[in-house]
């Protein structure tokens, strides 16, 4: 028996070594050709070859998305997010690559990262090594952060959402591009939000903010400070913890005893569960609570009234209505039981963006992709229309929803809202 | 200021129960079979899931579902020793806490692999009538679901200690404790006592769990991080003790609720980290261990 | 001896391969994925130093790999010569492992163990408390960025932890650290002080996890401070220095080899059961190879070289006290 397993054992991690490092890899989501994953061994660096090259089979995107791990119900809905466009994109035709004169379907090759940076390096560096025109990104800062250094080295685009820390955006890369919102935006959204829907002397002007000790609270919390007063609003509570904590009676005590109105806080889940959970037990809410996440709807749905009224920001929601919608969120209603999560849209756009670029480049050379990507402008896709700024970031809508009576309403920007802000929340 | 000392002392009381009672399981593993089950808040994963699909799916309170939680990861524990941790039991001590941290490392993966699989990786809790409801004293409030935590937690380990000296299979697992090869001589069926020892600790995990996901919340990998706080009681308390464990853990979390306080959230967990090595600085031995030889 | 002899050919060869993909090799996957099997297999025989020779099992090894990282990157970054910032790296947390092994190696066993653990963690959030700041490289270093210099520099590290564990399993001190794992009571009564020896071990795996951590922060491109204190380095060095086999030299570099490109080679079309995959084989190399994948392969060549059976079992219960060659 042990001399069996001894040789099963033996002949798997034989069997992995062959597989070896040019994988034999790829979950590809291309409906037509279904077998021809042979991905052209390309060698790394650009092909800047003259002579007319034979068409590829497809286009090769490689998406390395933490789908086990500490970020896994995040990645679940990047992932769903990239495959709905892909095969969208290749049920309407695909790409047209002027180039070869024919339009390629997509294929994308999806890598797990379990959400360990090291992992992200390693995989992006196979993927690249493999030929992929593109990289999509992760989700949550410390492994788009590693995409994205990565993706600079090796000098081949890379888009990703799911991260709203500036700080990447100020480091000149060229490569990485993220229509998404970031800190300086929310902040400003915040207040404009407020007194967008509030009528002036009902407004909740004590402010208080849970920061946690992350780079992006570093960034967010002091912006939300700095943008209040401007805006008429005083800060009175600025506290700092770590993410993780089990326990957040000091800091409610102390929000409560300073009577702060609007809180705003960025919690890594589960943190802000804990908090509204731990606030409903010590019998206190302020009337407007702001929690910057992707909304992590069937969490939410689980809180019941400690979390009623939160107001949640999130990257995108269907209500949006911009083009594309209906059908995610008829398909993600069908395959997931609920409308589309918030970040199936964001990276959603992500490949649209990608497509359209690789169309107008009209070739699939690194550089020209990324010159495409870089030049796109008000092209209309499911999270409005994008235009990239010089440090790779775009507009973007920032909306936001709130928890009312079990259902997730959207409240902000107004002319797409569904419900109106119900304040006092409590 | 005094009312945030006080609402926070009671606040990490109770934690810290809920600490207790996720050691209990993991001291009882390692004291009996000397085993280091780091899947142990696997198991407590486990068990939180189940209690929140009993919930969602039945309807069934999660402080009802307990007995049923309880016995349904006891028998995953037997599976999981019969597989795996009996054939580590075959080894002396040293190479057996080795290979079962090891082995339940690789049980790790597994584990929240699998969950993430079936359970999705986002974060569930269960919300009762009763959630957000607390005894108040005055302007003090006790809220229910935490002061269940630390009930379970007080009753567990004193129906754990009566098991363990007013029963005759509670001698066999302290014979068995002390020193196997010497239990065994005296007929006590050594793979039995581990079987047993193992599935209890397992279904006390997943007490444990439920409790979590009504208090807290579960996803797949909230393991690792209550794992780490069990091991940390478990050593407080010092090693072979049951009786200590839920006032080691009361412990913990009443240093990390004041250090909150003093020093500002951030250094809560590493003021507690820090307190628990310089306590056993001064007693190696943990608070009701024996003194090592 | 024959195996001496063995060891010391494929030794030379793999330094050989290793040598040959830095020098010949432009695939960025490949040099990335040797890159992280050295580091680890770097990391985990410097924990095998503390672990395996000298028997304390410490759970906090990654507080010494990511002091040698956040202090060498912060220095290197800030203007100093590469070699500058690794020394004052290798110095200050050799200092900081003397320091804390006094009050540290007073634990014995699972206190030992839980105790180095709780240090770790505690670290790990201070370092993330104070330095929460992603540390990138510049566009300008990715621009020129050279694997040439991380691998070898990694490489080195390697071949410097590996000598330095050789010549250590081979002297008096050495010898002392292992009379200590064995039964450190009957060690203190021949004249070994238990306590030097485990300091010694202490401050040496320190030191050489230091470099490891040196290379990583040389190699990596962008990474949070806090992560390299990340109590995953650590158990995933133990992993490896079990897996491959303790006590031993070469364990943990077959150890590493295993993990790193075991689980990158994996296929990614079963995607969460690729770590179900990966765990149930960790599973199955604990229960069927309790000395590691190096016992199994010796106990595989041995058959296959036909060796008469009375050498094997003398082999066998000498195994369990780590004295095996090689």
């Amino acid at each position: 028996m042990r001399k069996t397993a001894l040789s099963v054992l033996a002949v798997l991690s034989m069997i992995l070594a062959a597989c070896g490092t040019e994988g034999a890899d790829t979950t590809t989501t291309t409906t037509a050709p279904a077998e021809a994953t042979t991905t052209t061994p390309v060698a790394e660096t650009t092909t800047t070859a003259e002579e007319p090259v034979d068409a590829p089979e497809s286009i090769t995107i490689g998406a390395v998305v933490p789908l086990t791990g500490a970020f896994a119900g995040g990645g679940a809905q990047i992932e769903r997010g990239y495959r709905y466009a892909v095969e969208a994109i290749n049920d309407a035709g695909g790409v047209s690559v002027e180039e070869f004169g024919v339009s390629l379907p997509l294929e994308l090759v999806v890598r797990d990262d379990a959400s360990d940076p090291n992992q992200t390096a390693s995989n992006m560096e196979e993927l690249g090594g493999a030929g992929v025109v593109a990289y999509l990104g992760g989700f949550a800062t410390p492994v788009v952060a590693a995409g994205t250094a990565i993706a600079e080295r090796s000098e081949i685009p890379y888009l990703a959402v799911a991260t709203s820390t500036q700080a990447l955006h100020e480091q000149g890369f060229r490569y990485f591009f993220s229509p998404f919102p970031k800190s300086p935006d929310m902040a400003v959204s915040t207040y404009e939000m407020l007194n967008g829907l509030i009528p002036e002397g009902e407004r909740p002007l004590r402010v208080g903010i849970f920061q946690e000790s992350t780079d992006w609270g570093e960034e967010l919390g002091p912006l939300w400070a700095e943008n209040a007063t401007a805006n008429g609003y005083e800060v009175v509570l600025h506290e700092t913890y770590a993410p993780g904590a089990t326990d957040f009676t000091d800091i409610i005590l102390k929000a409560q005893a300073a009577d702060v109105q609007a809180l705003f806080s960025l919690p890594t889940p589960p943190d802000g569960f804990a908090i509204y959970q731990q606030m409903g037990e010590l019998g206190w809410k302020p009337p407007f609570n702001l929690v910057v996440r992707a909304a992590d709807v069937p969490t939410w749905n689980d809180l019941g009234e400690a979390g009623e009224g939160v107001v949640l920001s999130t990257p995108w929601h269907p209500g949006l209505g911009f083009p594309g919608t209906e059908e995610v969120n008829a398909r993600h209603l069908e395959e997931e039981g609920r409308p589309a999560d918030p970040v199936v849209g964001s990276a959603y756009a992500l490949v649209e963006i990608l497509a359209d670029a690789i169309e107008r480049a009209g070739t699939l050379d690194h550089e020209a992709v990324r010159d495409a990507i870089a030049a796109t402008d008000g092209l209309s896709t499911i999270i409005g229309p994008i235009t990239f700024r010089e440090d790779g970031t775009a507009p973007v809508p920032n909306p936001l929803m709130q928890r009312v009576g079990g259902a997730i309403e959207l409240i902000w920007p107004a002319e797409s809202a569904t419900s109106e802000l119900v304040f006092p929340a409590n | 200021m005094s009312r945030l000392i006080l609402q926070s002392a009671v606040s990490g009381i109770l934690v810290g129960g809920m600490y207790g009672l996720v050691a209990l399981g993991l001291a009882l593993a390692f004291g009996v079979l000397k085993v280091l089950n780091v899947a142990h808040g696997e198991l407590l994963m486990l068990g939180g899931y189940a209690a929140f699909f009993a919930f969602t799916v039945w309807g069934v309170d999660p402080i009802v579902s307990i007995p049923l939680v309880f016995l349904g990861l006891c028998l995953f524990g037997v599976i999981l020793y019969f597989t795996l941790f009996r054939h580590v039991t075959k080894l002396a001590i040293g190479p057996r806490i080795k290979n079962s941290l090891l082995l339940s490392f690789g049980l790790v993966l597994v584990l929240q692999a699998l969950a993430v699989r079936f359970f999705t990786g986002d974060e569930r809790t269960i919300s009762t009538a009763y959630s957000s409801e607390a005894i108040t004293i005055g302007w003090l409030r006790v809220p229910v679901v935490r002061l269940a935590g630390l009930v379970v937690a007080v009753v567990a380990a004193f129906l754990l200690e009566w098991v363990l000296t007013r029963t005759r299979f509670g001698l066999a697992l302290r014979a068995t404790s002390e020193d196997w090869t010497r239990a065994a001589l005296t007929g006590v069926n050594v793979g039995w006592v581990y079987l047993t020892a193992f599935a209890i600790s397992a279904g006390l995990a997943a007490v444990a769990g439920s409790l979590i996901g009504l208090g807290y919340s579960v996803s797949p990998n909230i393991g690792l991080g209550w794992t780490l706080k069990a091991l940390i009681v478990v050593v407080l308390a010092g090693l072979g003790s049951m009786r200590g464990i839920i006032l080691a853990g009361v412990f913990l979390g009443l240093t990390e609720s004041l250090a909150a306080v003093w020093l500002g959230g951030e250094y809560r967990e590493i003021a507690a980290l820090v307190l628990f090595l310089v306590v056993l600085s001064v007693r190696p031995q943990g608070f009701f261990g024996r003194a090592h030889a | 001896m024959p195996k001496k002899w063995l060891s010391f050919v494929s030794g030379s060869a793999v330094l050989a391969l290793a040598l040959g993909i830095g020098l010949g090799s432009d695939n960025q996957h490949l040099l990335t994925i040797a890159i992280q099997t050295m580091l680890l297999a770097a990391l985990a025989s410097s924990w095998n130093i503390l672990g395996g020779f000298a028997g304390q099992i410490s759970l906090g090894h990654a507080v010494f790999f990511g002091l040698g990282a956040q202090i060498t990157r912060e220095l290197w970054l800030d203007g100093l010569p590469l070699a500058v910032s690794v020394a004052a790296a290798l110095l200050v947390t050799a200092v900081f492992a003397a320091v804390v092994g006094v009050p540290m190696l007073r634990f014995r066993d699972i206190y030992f163990t839980i105790g180095t653990l709780a240090l770790g963690v505690a670290i790990f959030l201070t370092v993330g408390n104070v330095r929460p700041r992603l540390s990138s490289l510049t566009v300008e270093a990715l621009r020129e960025y050279d694997f040439s210099g991380p691998y070898f520099m990694t490489l080195g590290v390697l071949v410097v932890t590996v000598a330095v564990a050789t010549w250590l399993k081979n002297s008096k001190v050495g010898l002392g650290m292992m009379a200590v794992r064995d039964d450190e009571a009957a060690a203190g009564s021949t004249g070994i002080n238990p306590l030097s020896h485990k300091m010694v071990a202490f401050v040496v795996s320190a030191g050489l996890a230091a470099m490891a951590g040196a290379s990583y922060a040389y190699f990596t491109a962008s990474y949070y401070p806090s992560f390299p204190f990340s109590v995953v380095w650590t158990f995933e060095a133990i992993l490896v220095a079990f897996v491959g086999g303790m006590g031993t030299i070469t364990g943990p570099l077959i150890g590493s080899v295993f993990f790193v490109v075991g689980r990158d080679a994996l296929p990614s079309s079963i995607e969460e059961f690729q770590v179900v995959v990966f765990g149930l084989l960790f599973i199955l190399v604990v229960l069927l190879l309790p000395g590691g994948l190096l016992e199994g392969a010796q106990r595989f060549i041995r058959r296959v070289s036909k060796q008469d059976t009375r050498s094997t079992s003398n082999e066998e219960t000498t195994k369990s006290k780590g004295k095996e060659l090689v």
